[in-house]
């Protein structure tokens, strides 16, 4: 790797990294706020995100697996934050269920007796 | 108050004079690199680098102890078990960290023997406390676990949070053991060596902080049990589960066959992936809460944990991860501007957020806000993401022009030094320093005072 190639793909994996904070933040604000302008964003960032994907692909000199990795890496970018939140949610859910049955919600939940 | 607790606010009073003590030293060392005959005689370099290491490692460490001793008897509804043993350990743990400093200060140096192991210097970056206190810390640590594991023993009940904490503690005192030996060969010595320092910071630290972030969680939000539980086990799969092995990303030079490049690069990868899930867990929990609590520092602390982690640990991880970056960047000022945003985000803003929501409960405070903890959110935030971006560019200099142009010469670490990058980013370094120090100091302000300053803190209602 050519001394400016090491400069290149450090900042572009970096800013990879940075997209894909920018679109889950968005993504959750968009499902908070049901603003069009946050969900318009949060695609915005993911396509940016997408962007710095191939130019890291076809650009940088890195090997073929780690490119594979990046790849999938930003399919698990797209997918986890829906994910996470349909997790939050259902566990909100249950969590609210139990305090509707009175429940405390600060009273130790004892999972083992010693 | 359990006597737990009362010892938990010795803790935190303790950890806040080291980071202090850390944030001192660090501003000190920051301006050797403007000024390299800055203390010479007196007080080198690398002695100053030791004790600012040294402090940021103990002042995080008992901002965690004290965060679990003020939990742990509400968790477990008793007395924490052996706290008489705690509190004495306490002053003996405080008086080993003056002494050792002391020796840093004024000894700096022994010879080739074992005293100087004993008594001086262990020799091991980052654990470099003598031989003697470095038996005090693992006497501590074991009290520590007993003092948990203890209490969850005579309370006849345990909870999934304590349990996992329980179970950490174990490999949290067995890798500290790696401190001691001495071992002649240098590649397996490092090997050892980075078991130590990685695992604990990006594995027992990481379930550690994310125990008292679920701790806090409930306290802080009135977040239920069920969901911070459910969590904190999907946490520690995925932080243990990417970070273990991503202890191959530190296998640069040191003589480790070169499989660990591909497996520590390839793990540390996916790193960013959880804590994307937990930026979106922040951004979930400050809506459904409409950011409205009772103690807004200790709220807007807890956030700066989630974003810091994600940006410090993340991005900047990252960015140095690969092995075909990693092997230039690996030891430049690229990785320090690293190490700080990550511990920065990581832990120090979860042990501020924990000792906010302590002030709130010790000064029986109704709602905790005020333009103090603004201030000093700002400075410190500000301070601390203006020093890595300085210090990132600075290792953009050392990786291109010393690792990748100049192939790690004693020319090339010169031209590196001297670069006209090299050094504004060292000048920007140390004014953003000074920004931060500014901040410790309105944070100190801030937590001397809250509640004794203005009544009308106490007075205001959460609804206001």
């Amino acid at each position: 790797m050519s001394a400016l190639a090491t400069l290149e793909t450090g900042l572009l994996l970096g800013l990879y990294a940075l997209l894909s904070g920018i679109w889950g933040v968005l993504w959750a604000l968009a499902q908070f706020r049901q603003n069009p302008i946050f969900g318009r964003l949060a695609v915005a960032a993911y396509g940016l995100h997408t962007l710095v994907a191939l130019t890291i692909v076809l650009w940088t000199p890195l090997g073929i697996g780690w490119k594979c990795l990046i790849v999938g890496s930003s399919l698990v970018f797209l997918a986890l934050p829906p994910m996470t939140w349909r997790l939050l949610e259902s566990t909100h859910q249950n969590a609210g269920s139990e305090h509707d049955r009175e429940f405390s919600q600060h009273s130790p939940r004892v999972v083992a007796r010693v | 108050m359990y006597r737990s607790q009362a010892l938990a606010i010795k803790y935190f009073s303790a950890a806040m004079i080291l980071f202090g003590v850390m944030t001192l030293f660090g501003l000190v060392s920051a301006y050797y690199y403007l000024n390299p005959d800055f203390l010479f005689g007196i007080l080198p370099f690398n002695i100053a680098k030791i004790i600012h290491i040294n402090t940021l490692v103990i002042w995080l460490l008992m901002g965690f102890m004290g965060s679990i001793y003020w939990f742990l008897p509400g968790e477990l509804g008793r007395e924490t078990a052996g706290i008489w043993a705690a509190e004495a350990l306490f002053y003996v743990f405080c008086t080993a960290v003056a002494v050792v400093a002391v020796v840093f200060i004024f000894v700096q140096y022994g010879g080739s023997n074992e005293a100087a192991l004993w008594f001086i210097n262990q020799g091991r970056k980052y654990v470099e406390a003598p031989r003697w206190a470095a038996l005090g810390i693992v006497v501590i640590m074991v009290v520590f676990a007993y003092n948990v594991i203890g209490t969850a023993v005579a309370a006849r009940q345990t909870t999934g949070i304590i349990t996992v904490l329980m179970i950490d503690l174990i490999p949290l005192i067995l890798l500290y053991l790696i401190a001691f030996p001495a071992i002649s060969n240098m590649s397996a010595d490092l090997f050892w060596w980075w078991w130590l320092v990685h695992l604990w910071v990006e594995a027992t630290w990481e379930v550690l902080i994310g125990c008292i972030m679920a701790l806090a969680l409930m306290q802080l939000l009135g977040t239920s049990r069920r969901i911070v539980e459910t969590w904190l086990y999907i946490e520690v799969a995925l932080v243990l589960g990417t970070g273990i092995l991503g202890l191959g990303h530190h296998y640069f030079w040191i003589g480790t066959p070169s499989y660990w490049l591909t497996i520590g690069g390839f793990f540390s990868a996916l790193e960013p992936l959880p804590l994307l899930g937990m930026v979106v867990h922040a951004v979930y929990d400050a809506g459904a809460q409409h950011m409205k609590t009772t103690n807004r520092p200790a709220l807007y602390w807890m956030m700066a944990e989630a974003f810091g982690n994600f940006i410090g640990a993340g991005v900047w991880g990252f960015m140095i991860t690969l092995p075909q970056v990693n092997l230039y960047a690996h030891g430049t000022q690229w990785t320090v501007s690293h190490g700080h945003f990550a511990f920065w985000g990581a832990y120090s803003c979860g042990v501020i957020s924990v000792l906010y929501l302590v002030l709130q409960k010790t000064r029986n405070l109704a709602f905790v806000d005020g333009s103090l903890w603004k201030w000093s959110f700002a400075a410190l935030n500000l301070g601390l993401v203006g020093m890595t971006g300085a210090l990132l560019v600075s290792g953009f200099v050392q990786a291109f022009v010393e690792r990748a142009m100049g192939g790690s010469t004693l020319n090339a670490f010169i031209s590196g030094q001297e670069n006209a990058w090299f050094v504004d980013g060292m000048v920007a370094r140390f004014l953003l320093a000074i920004v931060f120090t500014a901040g410790y100091f309105v944070l100190v302000w801030d937590v001397v005072t809250l509640g004794r300053r203005a009544p009308a803190v106490a007075a205001v209602s959460p609804a206001q």
